[in-house]
């Protein structure tokens, strides 16, 4: 096991870290605002992604164009889960949010699976062999996924730090009472966060898919490395969310080499342990006041 | 006929016992534990192994759920450290561990072939209704023993640590060690409910101890009414109800196709899973306002 | 809003209420012969689950317009396995207690089969299965368990004489963590040890649901294997060979054909996939029941029939019961049926490739030998198939078959 073979793996976990960071930024910012996990977004993801294949063989031609039709249709969705359902449990506790999460994940799931079959489907990209850099290898397909995920972590980054709207999220985050003291007006920005969500989302279950095969129930499978990046970098950081991904997919990806691929999952999960211990409220997380 | 029903009846006193474990840790304490299902493997193949082993079986459900308990110390230490959700992760992850240990080390479960011919109760069989009376009788001591707790000073405490917990640590009281052993006490009886479902079902493998069942056993707690006992006995029997009973639908409408109705199932589940969070998110017992 | 209690203890009422509804609507009636489905239409199987249903229904069509068996038309009840042993005991506690089945049918993972097995015994049940664990052919003690696919050991063993006849040195073994994956793999490492050819080269073991198997696949090609022998399914196979190819590593192939099928040449296209080995059970040279079937498989569900070769067996399965119920009697039980299986599938007797033929055959006084769309059915001693292995190799999307082996 030479450092060639190293750096692929640690290159694997960052890739699949930046994949990851997408729905794990979706998360955070709803558990930032809304205090509760949205295990919905894995099938979201889902949806966002078939939303993409079915637009691609529907004939439409540029993958770019299929994208942006998924998260359309994905930012609908996440808007009308708020609508319906989240603004209507807002004031309620934590667990009865993650009860009605589950509860759409489920319906999302069940109407996708009345439209579609379940042989796993490929976008249709040709194939290309990777580039090859003394022995560290890069797919383009790749290296495309990492920079599309980058810039849309990104374009929120700069949201939330140079535009109005991105500030009174994050003063409604900090301190709900006194943002609305300030009448800051939370209805436009709720929705603009859930809007988000299901952008970020339905990137996220693109990107996905397009490194491996899509079934129906493969976002779901996304839920735990996503919330458990979003623990791990800090509930409610943007930036915490993704360097937990990215943190997370090195290590477990590295870890290949020492237990295995099955107890790479077990070594993710110890390395999230690990700095919780040394920092309670994640990497970036402010400590808690109580709840 | 009555052979499904007893089925059904034993798999949600399986369940409800889950429940009664869970609801000592979130109800009473308000730790967030999504990682109880550990225990529930624990518990079956501890009481497989043991009872394939030549150990009576009576003897071998009590061992288990006492391992189960033990099993839970490192976890209750997690808890002193993490608040909520950062706690809950944790616990998610050791239940991940637990089943990847089990799946990978197979000189001693089987690992991915499974245990096959677990014995059934001394009575000879492991689905009859002399099955169904003695776990019953198991169940209504749990929630015996646990109104006993409710109403005493150790539960007093209990609540007030959900509640408020700095005060309690302001009074002098040392919430670790009511932290640690309330989660060994629900742990025991995931155990032991592990245990009853290894006898009945008569083959395990890893598979069927994913994150999911938590999941489960959380539905069945908030649907029944977080807090109440009785809550977690008719909130399991509800759920393992919606899951079977949602089979039926095809039965009922001719028109629809046996692949729709597989797929029906999920969303109509979802639905009102949905539906509950909505108009009666404090659960089938819980008093109004306290979820 | 919230809904008080009066209102819910209604609510609840009226459904307990509705439940009490009749369910003599589910009771058998004397002249059907009730066959429960049980596949997996969600979960892990789910690629497969629908298109066994599928070739079942033909089947059952089959079989009743052709007069039903010894006078009774079928009648099939399907639930869904969920792949999860446990959704699975219920499943079929349903179908045996409520529905009255005679036989469950179309079992596919190990885990659910042997969750399952223990309760149709009980109930002198016929069960079938394409299930590849060992541990199945064993746990059936009273002879009423019908396997319809290879198992995974002797998979394996085909495999390692297909690595030798090729004459590759350094193979290297990629498993699907499950008991199917890893029971094929193991079979390989062991009948190539046992052959004296030494260890493989390396052995590696992936888990499911995974978006990317590079790092998994870097390890193995570390070894610099010259054959690949794979024990997975579709959606993984097309990720790793994906990535495979994208790596630019020559070596080849041998996978089984539930994963190296003409969908994974859709996926990913000629280049990356001409030149893998699939491996399939095989029926007999006159595979006059598989063209049928071919055709009306693909009018049904709008797929090819080599898509699924678990479509082919659940076929099978309702066919061969079908003729051994015909055999057995318009009154024979579940047992007296099963008792009749070798009787209709095994040599000796006239080779027969459709119901309509066989009964036929037998009505005349004939004894028949039912060579399946899938394989030629032939049960050993503990009710498994012991199928040929037919040895394709993909050119330019086709399949080509360029071998048989025989492992008895």
């Amino acid at each position: 096991m030479n450092s060639v073979f190293f750096a692929n793996l640690v290159l694997n976990g960052l890739i699949e870290g930046m994949v990851i960071a997408l729905p794990a930024l979706a998360l955070t910012l709803v558990m930032g605002i809304s205090k509760f996990p949205n295990v919905a977004v894995g099938d979201t993801m889902t949806v966002g992604a078939y939303v993409a294949f079915g637009l691609q063989a529907a004939g439409v031609s540029w993958f770019a164009l299929a994208t942006l039709g998924a998260i359309a249709a994905c930012m609908v969705l996440s808007l009308a889960t708020y609508q319906w359902v989240f603004r209507k449990l807002s004031k309620a506790p934590m667990v009865v949010n993650l009860l009605a999460s589950v509860g759409l994940a489920f319906m999302m799931r069940s109407a996708l699976l009345l439209w579609v079959d379940s042989q796993p489907k490929t976008y249709a990209f040709p194939l290309v062999r990777a580039w090859n850099f003394h022995g560290v290898r890069l797919l383009p397909t790749d290296l495309w996924i990492v920079l599309t995920a980058g810039a849309a972590l990104l374009v929120v980054f700069a949201l939330f730090r140079y535009t109005n709207v991105g500030r009174c999220l994050r003063a409604i985050a900090d301190n709900p009472e006194l943002a609305r003291a300030s009448a800051i007006r939370s209805k436009r920005l709720t929705w603009f966060l859930w809007c988000l969500f299901g952008a970020l989302s339905a990137l996220g279950g693109v990107l996905l898919a397009a490194k491996s095969v899509l079934l129906p129930e493969f976002g779901w499978e996304f839920v735990i490395p996503a919330f458990a990046a979003v623990i791990l970098g800090g509930i409610g950081s943007p930036v915490g969310a993704v360097a937990g991904a990215v943190l997370l997919g090195v290590a477990q990806e590295v870890s290949v080499a020492f237990v295995g691929p099955s107890y790479k999952i077990t070594v993710a999960f110890l390395v999230m342990i690990v700095v919780l211990v040394i920092r309670p409220a994640g990497l970036l997380g402010l400590l808690e006041k109580a709840r | 006929m009555s052979a499904y029903l007893i089925a059904i009846c034993i798999i949600g006193l399986i369940y409800a016992l889950l429940a009664i474990g869970l609801n000592i840790e979130y109800g009473e304490t308000g730790l967030i534990n999504f990682g109880h299902v550990a225990y529930f493997a624990i518990g079956a193949y501890a009481s497989a192994l043991l009872s394939l082993r030549g150990v009576p079986v009576s003897l071998s459900i009590l061992l288990a759920g006492l391992l189960a308990a033990v099993a839970a110390i490192p976890i209750g230490f997690a808890a002193l450290r993490l608040k909520d959700d950062y706690f809950a992760i944790v616990t998610l992850g050791f239940a991940e561990a637990v089943r990847i240990t089990i799946q990978q080390e197979e000189w001693l479960t089987h690992g991915v072939q499974g245990i096959a011919a677990i014995p059934g109760l001394a009575a000879g069989a492991s689905g009859n209704s002399v099955f169904l009376a003695i776990l019953l009788l198991v169940v209504l001591c749990a929630m015996g023993s646990v109104y006993l707790i409710q109403h005493s000073a150790f539960g007093r405490v209990l609540r007030a640590i959900r509640d408020n917990e700095v005060a309690v640590v302001a009074l002098g009281k040392r919430t670790a060690g009511f932290k640690v052993k309330v989660l060994m006490f629900g742990s025991f009886f995931g155990g032991v409910a592990g245990a009853f479902y290894s006898h009945f079902i008569s083959f395990i493998s890893p598979e069927q101890f994913v994150a999911l069942v938590t999941f489960y056993v959380w539905m069945s707690i908030i649907l029944g009414g977080v807090g109440t006992m009785r809550g977690s006995l008719v909130g399991s029997l509800v759920l393992v109800l919606l899951l079977e009973g949602s089979r039926f639908i095809g039965d009922f409408l001719p028109g629809v196709s046996d692949l729709q109705v597989a797929h029906l199932r999920l969303g109509v589940i979802g639905f009102i899973l949905v539906m509950f969070s909505l108009y009666r998110p404090q659960g089938l017992f819980g008093k109004g306002g306290r979820a | 809003m919230t809904i008080d209690r009066r209102s819910l203890l209604k609510l609840g009422a009226a459904s307990a209420a509705g439940l009490a509804l009749p369910f003599n609507v589910f009771a058998q009636s004397g002249s059907e012969l009730l066959i429960g489905g049980l596949v997996p239409i969600t979960g892990a199987g789910a690629p497969y689950g629908s298109g066994m249903l599928k070739a079942m229904e033909i089947a059952v069509q089959e079989v009743n317009d052709a007069g039903g068996a010894a006078g009774r038309k079928l009648k099939l009840i399907s639930e869904d396995a969920q792949t999860q042993p446990q959704a699975a005991v219920l499943a079929a506690k349903k179908l045996i207690e409520i529905n009255g089945v005679q036989a469950i049918l179309g079992t596919w993972a190990s885990g659910v089969s042997l969750a399952v097995v223990p309760l149709t015994d009980a109930a002198d049940l016929i069960e079938m299965n394409v299930s590849g664990a060992p541990a199945l052919s064993t746990v059936d003690k009273k002879d009423l368990v019908w396997r319809f696919q290879g198992t995974n050991d002797r998979f394996g063993r085909a495999f390692a004489k297909i690595a030798e006849k090729r004459g590759y040195k350094r193979p290297a073994t990629m498993a699907f963590n499950n008991a199917s994956g890893r029971g094929n793999t193991d079979g390989f490492i062991r009948a190539w040890e046992e052959a004296g050819h030494g260890k493989v080269v390396a052995n590696i073991v992936y888990e499911p649901n995974r978006p990317s198997y590079r790092s998994e696949l870097q390890t193995v090609l570390a070894q610099d294997p010259d054959v690949i022998v794979m024990g997975s399914y579709l959606p993984d196979t097309t990720i790793i060979l994906r990535e495979w190819f994208q790596s630019g590593h020559e070596n080849a192939w041998i996978i089984p054909a539930w994963a190296a099928n003409p969908d994974l040449v859709k996926a990913l296209g000629n280049e990356a996939t001409n030149g893998i080995i699939a491996v399939d059970t095989v029926s007999n040279v006159d595979a006059a029941s598989y063209k049928d079937l071919s055709g009306r498989y693909q009018k049904a569900t709008g797929q090819a029939l080599s898509d699924n070769v678990y479509a082919a067996m659940a076929y099978d399965m309702v066919i061969s019961l079908a003729l051994a119920a015909h055999k057995a009697g318009g009154k024979a039980a579940s047992r007296e049926i099963s008792a009749q299986m070798r009787e209709v599938s095994n040599p000796p007797g006239e080779k027969v490739y459709s119901f309509a033929q066989g009964k036929a055959a037998m009505d005349a006084g004939r004894q028949i030998d039912y060579e399946g769309a899938s394989s030629r059915l032939n049960f050993d001693e503990y009710g498994d198939s012991n199928p040929d292995f037919g040895v394709y190799v993909v050119k330019d999307g086709k399949f080509d078959r360029v071998d048989t082996i025989s492992l008895d």
